[in-house]
């Protein structure tokens, strides 16, 4: 009888415990709101032709001058554009742009998400130059942008740029740096919805030398790969020449090792062992390995953050051309649109595992697996609409090289347009409290 | 002692005055007939006495004739004195009261006194009391300016012959007053409109103002009853209206002020007499003594109501003055002396009530053996055994760890649940007084009491605000501790115990998460509670408390209940749980007047509370969440299984793996056979509650997510049993284990002394180190920047990352340009839904019309608080319909494309403008006809006013408030406060009455023993 009432307490204290853990569980404190952000893509200049793989042919879109919010269907899989910038709401699809000038150079690019920042390794402000960078402002209200450029002289004085709404301009890179050789830009947008693109032409009198589109690269980083690099060879002639172009823009001169990758192996050109590079300095070194592989890859490791890319020389249907490798992220699962493209894709990291859906143009699924470690490189089936990237291990690196009848082009193989979750934000008057 | 010779020339005659005095009416007349000097004429009046009176009288043989019964004093001797033959030189009136004996040599002295100053035309005796025959009632009287009788004596002062001697006086009491009959009949005798009262002073008043002297000998004493000023007897005479001797005394005293003083004095004199007669009105009802204050306050008013009675009464004085009305000054007290009298009385009063005299330990000197003190050793005190005294080793220790622990709160405090103080009590009590709160979109509801307590409580920091709030974290801890102590005093006689756990119970889980997270009322309640305790112990019986008690309490729960309503929560149900038990008890004793008289109580001690706090805590019924907050922003709790050990978890509180003991005492406790047992089980019940009450999520407070309820309060009752069941159990635990053989107690006791040790030392660990590095910090960057303020009454809409690293979420609010303050998330109004919807929308990049709803409800800007995530800065910039403005260290601000503001005009031509408007009822000139928009919530108290007329209001589609002009012209914009006042009046009402009923009450004259009078 001593123990009943404690043990009757105990009880309701059991009880009351189990109706708590009910009540609590009923809690959920945020709500999310997922969405792909639309996709920009590089206008046509003058003199330029482009077209623009897509996924599906009801992909609506919209041209960047126009006012209205109302979108398009493409209707087709392969868009022509004749001039202006799109604004394609792709849905977690990425489009490739494909430009070229006829019978000159041809490059690709990819379309991308509005960035915060943009690092472009590639062009040159001497007189051989034409290359151009574009500024597109894809949002409703004008952007403030800022664009920093680094040469073998240093960095360079800011250069602010207004972008009205909804418009893009373009910027001479030979105005950027006037006479300098290595070139690299960071384009750091103040406000606005902001993409950038670089295009890089190059010609000696009326002779051209070539161009290409320069993808950019998000951030600088301590471990840059660029996977996939062409380089063309033949038992009878030496392999076409390649020129690594890397800055380190932080205020430290930075140490850097480059490994190549290929179907050869993995070695470290000579010289380019922990080798040193002045902060905010453009610096190029000779890339000229002696391998079979008629694709590549580099690794960079660093002391300090860099940028990094690689110029190869091509010939693509008996005309020189060259093309900018840059830097690529790391894989992640991804669907790109390449329709009419018919990319070599490589893979660089130490274990490749990756798994691939390729959606061809009739509807049909093809699944590819590959794996290999530290390089592999798979040719995309012809009438490829599509390809996704189902699974893929850590630390895999991805690139695609196009050979097309105007010239060679590259584009890394990375997400446009990744999957932004946001956070539905609650009224809590706690933000208005230090 | 005068000589027979001097004497001899004076011819006295006295005038007995009696109605209803057969009581002291013997004595008198005895005192009377053996006068050392005798009266040389004696005569008496009698006014209507239905009492043995006129037969004392006759049987004295005292020569008498009897007059009305409603005859006054001054009209019964001036009766007197007609009838006496012609006057003399040298004939004094000797003016007898029924109720006064003179000394036998009284006269004697008196006419020694006046011998040899011939200026001198009336002079009286010292007044001893009747039955207290050391009880000096008066040595001569004054007025004071507010017409309070001056004796410039003390309560009850004891007669040691301090005040002996012959002094000047304005007046001297009639009782016993000795008068030159010429010049009383000079002068008209006294004054027929003051019957009976004051009657002295104004006579007095008037003799001085005609040149001549008043002197009160000392040497000549009479004791005095005071029957009619004490109620012994009815008071019949004319004009006392109800028979109200109060009422009677204060109109004669507001008389003799307004007939007498100088005109240029008169509107001060009479401001003088309202103002005291509503301060004692005050008083008087404070001490539930209704009748006397209606006294004060009729009495005033019946005479201001017939001016020309005064008027009259100035032209006689004017025809009978001779010398200036300063000669009268000097005796008239000084306010400073009635002000000093009147501290005096209240420290003596509160000292008293403090300090009560113990007089037990009185010792009779003749009961000291004086050789004893030569055989007892000199106790040498050294002040070092001071510090090994457990209060002060205990003391010592919580106010170094408190101090080190608010190493980073020696300033403003922000952060957690308190927001920034503002600078000075005034700003709380305009904020607490105000209908319209500028928060969001704008809030009528209504502030919490606690404001108000809070603007009071800073007075002890002279009004600083800021300084009280700091003061106050770090002193809370230290009150806590004392509290709990003064409790456990009473349950354990071992300070070696009762300080430790006090110790114990200012470094609980709930104090260090209270104080961190700036949890006001959980330390209000920490502190509270342990007398809260004391004085209810014994609650299951509230039939043994009196009303007065009940009132008193329900004033401590009215404090409690004001800052969180949450006790009333726990009040209440604790009620319901003894109300059950109670009814389990009447079911066995059938006395249904135990039961309605303990439910009655019980429930005027729930409930009154609720009313005091009124009309905040009626809101709540409507929005019940409120129930469970506590002053400032709402900070989750940490659910309920922190709470379970004690910790109410969330931000500021200590890890979880630092488990402290309180469920483990409480549960040893419930299987306790001593008194710990049933402490325990109210700390059980307490802590159910917690639990339970832990698992609920609400959304107040200006957070429109669901928060766990921070648990504190209840927690702080659930700490406080398992301290106190804790010692109680180890009270007397050392001899009981000492005594037995080791079995499942020692074991038990070994691991909870483990616990709780481990826990203490820990506690202090934590508090000492990271605990400082709480929510709650000094001086704190402000989150708005000073240039968004610079516009005042601009609405900006400010985007915030809050949360740790780790799990930031974004959140938003509008701000009126500044940082919330203490008080504003409280009355925080709920999101507007459009608003909510434009803000998402902003967020997650798909707001291209936010900015015209934004600019619709006249949110100038947007401002984005850094650091905040760049993808949603560009979604934003992207947007259109915002410019940016800046962008600073400070964050990202963009400016509404659209023209907006708080009032919004738009004209027949549907063209939008927005008009200047400033502060509520600033005049602000309107164009023509059309339609105002007023960006502020929807209220029926929102009025425009335009000649004079109020403008058509209606609600537009967005629940904004509009109004049809109809022309142009000057319009104001207010907001009726009618209701908040009202409101605001009731509340004062009900906390006078409970304060009313709290205060001892008063006597009634009549209900004062005669021996305590006198």
């Amino acid at each position: 009888m001593k123990l009943v009432r404690p043990l009757r307490f105990l009880a309701v204290l059991i009880s009351v415990l189990g109706i708590s853990s009910v009540l609590s569980v009923a809690v959920t404190t945020q709500n999310f709101s997922e969405s792909y952000p639309v996709v920009v893509c590089p206008p046509t200049l003058d003199g330029l032709g482009s077209q623009i793989s897509l996924s599906s042919k009801k992909t609506p879109y919209q041209k960047l001058q126009n006012r209205s919010i109302k979108t398009a269907r493409v209707k087709v899989l392969r868009l022509p554009v004749k001039k202006d910038s799109l604004v394609i709401t792709s849905e977690g699809v990425t489009p490739v742009v494909w430009q070229s000038k006829s019978g000159v150079w041809a490059g690709g690019a990819v379309c991308v998400g509005p960035a915060s920042s943009q690092w472009f390794v590639g062009g040159a402000a001497d007189v051989t130059t034409r290359g151009r960078l574009i500024i597109v402002n894809s949002g409703l209200g004008d952007a403030e942008v800022d664009v920093e450029t680094y040469t073998e002289n240093g960095k360079q004085p800011l250069r602010t740029e207004k972008v009205s709404s909804k418009s893009y301009i373009v910027i001479r890179i030979d105005s950027l740096a006037p006479g300098d050789k290595r070139v690299a830009v960071h384009v750091a947008p103040r406000s606005g919805r902001i993409n950038a693109f670089m295009i890089d032409e190059q010609g000696k009198g009326l002779k051209a030398l070539g161009g290409d589109l320069v993808n950019a690269a998000v951030a600088v980083s301590k471990n840059v790969v660029i996977p996939a690099i062409p380089n063309q060879n033949s038992k009878n002639k030496p392999a076409l020449p390649h020129t690594l172009r890397v800055l380190a823009p932080g205020d430290v001169d930075a140490s850097i090792t480059v490994e190549v990758l290929s179907g050869d192996g993995v070695f470290v050109p000579v010289g380019l062992n922990a080798r040193s590079i002045s902060a905010g300095i453009v610096t190029e070194f000779k890339l000229d390995p002696k391998i079979t592989s008629k694709v590549m890859a580099v690794r960079i490791t660093s002391t300090e953050p860099v940028v990094a890319a690689v110029k190869s020389t091509t010939v693509a249907s008996g005309r020189k051309d060259f093309v900018w490798s840059t830097a690529a992220p790391e894989l992640v699962r991804l669907t790109m649109a390449i329709t009419g493209l018919d990319p070599a894709i490589s893979f660089a990291g130490e274990n490749i595992n990756v798994a691939l859906n390729v959606t061809l143009t009739n509807g049909k699924v093809v699944q590819q697996s590959i794996k290999g470690s530290d390089f592999a490189k798979w040719r995309i089936p012809e009438n490829a609409r599509s390809f996704t990237i189902t699974k893929v291990g850590q630390g895999t690196y991805a690139g695609a090289l196009v050979s097309s009848v105007n010239g060679y082009g590259y584009f890394p193989i990375a997400a446009g347009s990744v999957l932004t979750k946001i956070e539905v934000p609650d009224s809590n008057i706690r933000v208005l409290n230090p | 002692m005068a000589s027979l010779a001097d004497v001899d020339k004076h011819r006295v005659t006295a005038v007995l005055v009696s109605h209803n005095g057969a009581l002291w009416l013997p004595e008198v007349v005895a005192a009377l007939t053996s006068q050392t000097r005798p009266i040389d004429l004696i005569t008496a009046v009698d006014t209507g006495s239905q009492d043995a009176s006129t037969k004392l009288l006759k049987s004295a043989r005292i020569p008498f004739f009897v007059a009305d019964r409603e005859t006054g004093f001054g009209e019964a001797v001036s009766l007197a004195v007609e009838k006496l033959p012609k006057a003399i030189d040298h004939e004094w009136l000797w003016l007898i009261h029924d109720d006064c004996a003179p000394a036998p040599t009284a006269l004697a002295e008196l006419l020694s006194a006046i011998d040899n100053r011939p200026q001198v035309v009336m002079v009286g005796p010292k007044l001893l009391g009747w039955h207290d025959r050391t009880h000096l009632l008066e040595a001569g009287i004054s007025i004071a300016g507010n017409g309070a009788r001056w004796t410039g004596l003390e309560p009850f002062e004891y007669d040691q012959g301090q005040h002996d001697g012959i002094h000047d006086v304005l007046s001297v009491s009639t009782a016993g007053a000795l008068i030159r009959r010429d010049v009383f009949e000079e002068l008209g005798g006294f004054d027929h409109n003051l019957s009976l009262f004051r009657d002295d002073v104004d006579f007095g008043w008037r003799a001085r103002t005609a040149g001549h002297s008043v002197i009160a000998a000392t040497s000549a004493v009479a004791f005095h009853a005071q029957a009619s000023a004490t109620e012994r007897r009815t008071i019949d005479v004319e004009g006392a209206f109800l028979h109200r001797p109060l009422l009677l005394d204060r109109r004669n005293a507001a008389y003799v002020m307004l007939a007498n003083s100088s005109w240029w004095m008169l509107p001060w004199i009479a401001l003088q007499l309202f103002g005291s007669a509503i301060a004692r009105a005050i008083g008087f009802l404070l001490a539930k003594l209704p009748g006397y204050a209606s006294d004060e306050i009729l009495a005033f008013t019946s005479l201001i109501i017939r001016p020309k009675k005064i008027l009259e009464a100035r032209k006689v004085r004017k025809k009978q003055k001779f010398v200036s009305a300063r000669v009268v000054a000097t005796y008239i007290p000084p306010r400073w002396s009635q002000l000093r009298l009147g501290t005096e009385r209240l420290v003596e009063l509160v000292r008293a009530k403090v300090f009560p005299e113990n007089n037990s330990s009185s010792v009779s000197i003749l009961d000291s053996v004086e050789d004893e003190d030569l055989l007892t050793p000199v106790n040498t005190s050294n002040w070092l055994s001071i510090f090994k005294r457990p209060e002060v080793l205990g003391f010592v220790a919580i106010t170094v760890i408190t101090l080190i622990n608010s190493r980073n709160r020696f300033g403003a405090l922000v952060g957690g649940a308190l927001p920034i103080s503002p600078s000075g009590a005034r700003d709380l009590w305009s904020f607490y007084l105000e209908s319209w709160h500028q928060v969001g979109m704008g809030s009528s509801l209504a502030t919490p009491s606690w404001v108000a307590v809070m603007a009071i409580a800073s007075l002890v920091t002279l009004g600083n605000v800021q300084f009280f709030i700091i003061s106050f974290f770090i002193i809370a801890p230290i009150l806590m501790m004392w509290s709990c102590f003064n409790l456990l005093k009473k349950l354990t006689s071992n300070s070696w115990i009762s300080i430790p756990a006090a110790l114990l119970y200012a470094l609980s889980p709930v104090t260090i998460a209270a104080i961190s997270s700036g949890h006001i009322a959980t330390l209000v309640l920490l502190i509270a509670v342990p007398f809260v305790a004391l004085i209810l112990h014994d609650w299951r019986r509230i039939e043994n408390y009196s009303w007065r008690k009940i009132s008193s309490v329900s004033l401590l729960f009215s404090l409690l209940y004001a800052f969180t309503l949450m006790s009333f929560v726990i009040a209440f149900i604790a009620a319901i749980v003894i109300t059950l038990d109670n009814y389990f008890d009447f079911k066995v004793s059938q006395d249904k007047e135990l039961l309605r008289d303990r439910i009655s109580k019980r429930a005027a001690l729930i409930f009154v509370p609720f009313f005091v706090n009124a009309p905040f805590s009626f809101e709540a019924i409507v929005h019940p969440s409120r129930f469970l907050t506590e002053p400032g922003l709402l900070i989750p709790g940490g659910g309920p299984l922190p709470v379970l050990f004690g910790n109410p978890g969330g931000t500021g509180s200590i890890p979880l793996w630092l488990v402290s003991p309180i469920l483990l005492i409480l549960v040893i406790s419930l299987f306790s056979s001593t008194h710990a047992r049933g402490i325990a089980e109210y700390g059980f019940g307490a802590l159910c509650l917690a639990v339970l009450v832990g698992s609920l999520s609400i959304s107040t407070h200006g957070n429109e997510g669901a928060v766990r309820v921070w648990t504190g309060p209840v927690l702080s009752i659930a700490t406080l049993a398992a301290v106190a069941s804790g010692a109680v159990m180890l009270d007397r635990l050392r001899e009981t284990l000492v005594l037995s053989h080791i079995h499942y107690r020692h074991v038990l006791s070994a691991i909870l002394l483990f616990v709780t040790a481990s826990y203490a030392v820990l506690a202090i660990g934590y508090s000492v180190t990271t605990g400082a590095d709480s929510a709650v910090q000094a001086n704190r960057a402000t989150v708005m920047p000073a240039f968004l303020s610079v516009e005042s009454q601009t609405k900006i809409l400010v985007l915030r990352e809050i949360g740790s690293e780790d799990d930031k979420k974004i959140q938003y609010y509008i701000s009126r340009g500044k940082d919330i303050s203490l008080g504003e998330p409280d009355i925080a109004p709920k999101q507007n839904t459009e608003i909510a919807t434009a803000a998402r929308a902003l967020i997650d990049g798909t707001g291209i019309t936010s900015s015209k709803v934004l600019g619709d409800y006249g949110i100038e800007y947007v401002f984005a608080k850094s650091p905040f995530k760049k993808e949603i800065v560009r979604s934003i910039d992207g947007l259109g319909g915002f410019t940016r403005t800046s962008a600073t260290s400070l964050g990202v601000v963009w400016r509404v494309s659209q023209p907006t503001g708080r009032l919004l005009f738009i004209n027949k031509d549907d063209v939008r403008s927005v008009l200047e408007t400033g502060e509520f009822g600033t005049p602000t000139y309107v164009p023509g006809p059309g339609t105002l928009i007023l960006t502020e919530s929807s209220n029926r108290s929102w009025q425009v006013l335009q000649n004079g007329y109020r403008l058509n209001r209606t609600n537009n589609e967005m629940g904004l408030p509009t109004f049809e002009v109809t022309e142009a012209g000057e319009i104001s914009l207010i907001h009726d406060g009618t209701a908040r006042r009202a409101w605001l009046s009731l509340q004062v009402i009900f906390l006078v009455i409970v304060i009313v009923m709290a205060l001892p009450a008063g006597r009634r004259k009549r209900e004062i023993s005669e021996k305590e009078l006198a």
